[in-house]
């Protein structure tokens, strides 16, 4: 797991807004890189935290686009590299289903 | 916009024109080419307006992952036009949020 | 719940690939693909492959995939499309949406061919209509023969970009420039020149400050960058633009694998699956296969998914290790040797300076996209005699050998490593047959009659554009950066068909041209 968790809090810099703070990251669910920022100054160190957190790649495309934008903002903000972050959980449904496809078994032979 | 030649490919494969709908505008496309493809080369490129910050949304990835491309098509919203061929009497409404505008 | 021996997630490259291999052996193979087409991308790569005889070399990416489905078919592999998989356990089960119904395999081994998503870099403006992937543009106009944009800003200079950008021009685009932060050209030379000459811009140390527009893009802003990324002031550039396009890497899809519960890594290529030499994850019986298990050529993922598919063979009992290892050696080599070269995975990030031959590369090639005029001389294949010969722009170390193959009489020397720069046999004849011309892959090989006319020569070069001129059509000559130079007269066209729609354009040009002339474009009307 993640090596993250508590060993870089004391060494964080106070939070400081930055000119680009208002750009779109998470396309879906519309997250900000200040807000991404924000949140790890707010104690989210990690990529699952920062998702529950922020529903930044909990839209519609799971994440797609953004999973990498958000880990280099994340890590730069650490002062790791972006390889020491654990990528989120991955889990099924990985596409976009509506609920009541997922809650359809096949039942014939195709 | 369609490109009837191609140095490498050739000419496209003849397909049939079907009529469609965009936003009650009667448009015409290829039938069983991807709905974003029809509406590229009728003009269009706004699919979607976003929940949060209203801005407009189009083709972005043109494989079906990134979702930026949703519409409501027959009244299904979250319909990813880049990869949803299109049907004749189809109707396609601008996505505002997560819904057609309510007339 | 119904069972296979062999189960793979993705009818790409890599795991049509491993599914003709298994079939092969006798194994019940299913493929399911999410999307409405086999191939994967090989349907959007028109342009020749590189690499050597095996590795398909100089066949269009398009028609390996047309060869693959039917060797598929061949062997009655089951490929079943629009079949989403959504789910992959630890016991190789695979949850499959098909028409909307959920529905459960077993493998008794699976093979994750997943591919690659495209990476995307931010910028104020990047989520406007008009802002769009590579891989978009590809699939709108290889697939669906549309024109993403009519002019195209291209931004990253890797080996998407740059056959991207040559798509574009291909398709009818103007593209107004070619961009990247990085300081120099990341994809291979040659993909660069044919570019540059047909006169786009490159902008290294550039990065996109800015895509206008209030609902849709109408223009770019651009700028310079330091060493350090940072922008330099006063450096901006505009552009007037309805269309950019993002080619700036690509990573590994592998969540499926990540969530059977395969050993992971993080890489600087992205985070990928530990694998052995066969593909296997430490859950025996799951692989991976192609750009999932890191990002590589077609070709290479081609021949992944064939060891894959043999060792997954192996794993149920239809080969035994033996006959595997002997089946896999030649696979092997072949993947080897495409691993080779100035950009093979291990050189990555590496600056190089000379190639393997220690000629220093040319610098202008890998800041502005073309091989100035002064440095071409050093390279081997560029030489000077009298009657007609090739001149082989070939400057960097690429594995790729067609060259050697086709020419009929022996004139290219290659050699068993086949990433060593081409030379000239001057004891041997050039017949002027065009073969090589057409053969590169990356379209850098001219033919040169120096002694055509008195005080005019005779220069062959690759066409794939429309409308093809014909004999008698007077233009203009046009350097390796795209400028116009002097008149130029079609003095004969060649069209064959084992040239496979590379045209063979000859133009006549003053003897003094002859070594900067390496396109042509059909005389403008004055009054245009």
């Amino acid at each position: 797991m993640s090596n993250v968790n508590n060993r870089f809090k004391k060494d964080l810099d106070k939070f400081i807004t930055e000119f680009d703070d208002d750009l779109i990251i998470c396309r879906c669910e519309e997250v900000t890189k200040g807000e991404i920022r924000r949140a790890v100054h707010d104690g989210m160190y990690t990529l699952t935290e920062i998702r529950r957190y922020l529903r930044s790649g909990m839209g519609l495309c799971q994440g797609q686009t953004c999973q990498i934008l958000v880990k280099g903002i994340v890590a730069k903000e650490l002062g790791i590299s972006p390889m020491d972050l654990e990528p989120v959980i991955s889990r099924s449904p990985t596409r976009p289903i509506e609920m009541k496809v997922l809650g359809n078994e096949g039942k014939e032979a195709l | 916009m369609r490109i009837s030649n191609h140095p490498i490919l050739g000419k496209p494969e003849e397909k049939r024109e079907v009529e469609f709908t965009y936003d009650g505008q009667i448009m015409k496309g290829l039938e069983g080419e991807p709905i974003a493809v029809a509406l590229k080369v009728a003009g269009v490129k706004i699919h979607r307006y976003t929940k949060k910050y209203h801005k407009a949304r189009g083709i972005f990835c043109a494989i079906g992952r990134c979702t930026d491309c949703v519409m409501v098509v027959d009244g299904k919203p979250n319909v990813r036009t880049c990869i949803t061929p299109l049907k004749e009497g189809m109707k396609i409404q601008t996505q505002y949020g997560v819904a057609a505008k309510e007339s | 719940m119904t069972r296979y021996d062999l189960i793979i997630v993705g009818a790409g490259p890599a795991g049509l690939s491993a599914a003709i291999e298994a079939a092969k052996q006798g194994l019940k193979v299913i493929v399911f693909d999410e999307n409405a087409k086999p191939g994967g991308q090989l349907f959007k790569q028109i342009h020749k492959f590189f690499g050597s005889k095996e590795h398909k070399a100089k066949i269009r990416g398009f028609k390996i995939g047309e060869e693959l489905l039917k060797e598929a078919n061949d062997f009655g592999v089951e490929v079943v499309l629009n079949a989403i998989v959504i789910g992959l356990y630890l016991d190789k089960e695979v949850t499959v949406n098909i028409n909307d119904e959920i529905r459960h395999y077993k493998g008794d081994a699976v093979i994750v061919a997943t591919g690659a998503s495209e990476n995307m870099v931010t910028f104020d403006g990047w989520t406007l209509p008009g802002v769009i992937g590579a891989g978009a543009a590809q699939t709108m106009m290889n697939l669906h023969s549309v024109r993403p944009g009519n002019k195209v800003l291209m931004l990253g200079s890797g080996n998407v970009g740059l056959v991207v950008s040559f798509q574009l021009l291909q398709a009818g685009c103007e593209v107004v420039a070619l961009v990247d932060a990085a300081p120099k050209v990341g994809g291979y030379g040659v993909h660069a020149a044919k570019v540059a000459r047909c006169g786009v811009s490159f902008y290294l140390s550039h990065t996109i400050i800015k895509a206008e527009g209030e609902e849709c893009v109408k223009g770019v802003t651009i700028g310079e960058v330091d060493s350090r990324w940072r922008l330099v002031p006063g450096t901006e550039k505009h552009f007037e633009v309805d269309t950019i396009c993002l080619a700036v890497g690509l990573s590994p899809m592998s969540q499926l694998l990540k969530m059977a519960g395969c050993e992971m890594k993080n890489t600087p290529a992205g985070y990928v699956p530990k694998c052995d030499e066969t593909g296997e994850t430490n859950i025996p019986g799951l692989f991976a296969a192609g750009d999932v298990s890191g990002i590589e050529e077609a070709s290479s993922a081609m021949i992944e998914g064939r060891i894959a598919g043999l060792a997954a063979a192996e794993n149920l009992g239809f080969l035994d290790k033996e006959e595997l290892s002997e089946k896999i050696y030649e696979l092997k080599k072949a993947l080897l040797s495409l691993r080779e070269g100035m950009f093979a995975p291990g050189n990555r990030g590496k600056a190089i300076e000379k190639t393997e031959e220690g000629i220093d590369l040319s610098i202008n090639l890998l800041k502005k996209g073309y091989v100035g005029e002064t440095e071409i001389e050093r390279f081997p294949g560029v030489t000077r005699k009298k009657g007609v010969h090739p001149v082989i722009e070939c400057t960097q170390n690429i594995p790729c050998n067609p060259c050697q193959d086709v020419c009929p009489k022996k004139c290219i020397k290659i050699g068993d490593k086949i990433t060593s720069l081409p030379t000239l046999d001057e004891t041997k004849e050039c017949s002027g047959c065009g073969m090589c011309v057409a053969a590169c892959s990356g379209q850098a090989i001219f033919l040169m009659n120096e002694e055509f006319e008195p005080g005019f020569a005779a220069i062959t070069l690759p066409y794939e554009f429309l409308p093809l001129p014909s004999k008698g059509d007077k233009g203009m000559a046009l350097d390796r950066s795209g400028k116009e130079i002097c008149e130029a007269e079609i003095i004969d066209v060649k069209t064959k068909q084992v040239f496979d729609h590379t045209h063979l354009l000859t133009m006549k040009v003053p003897v003094n041209m002859a070594g900067k002339s390496r396109f042509f474009v059909v005389r403008r009307q004055e009054n245009e």
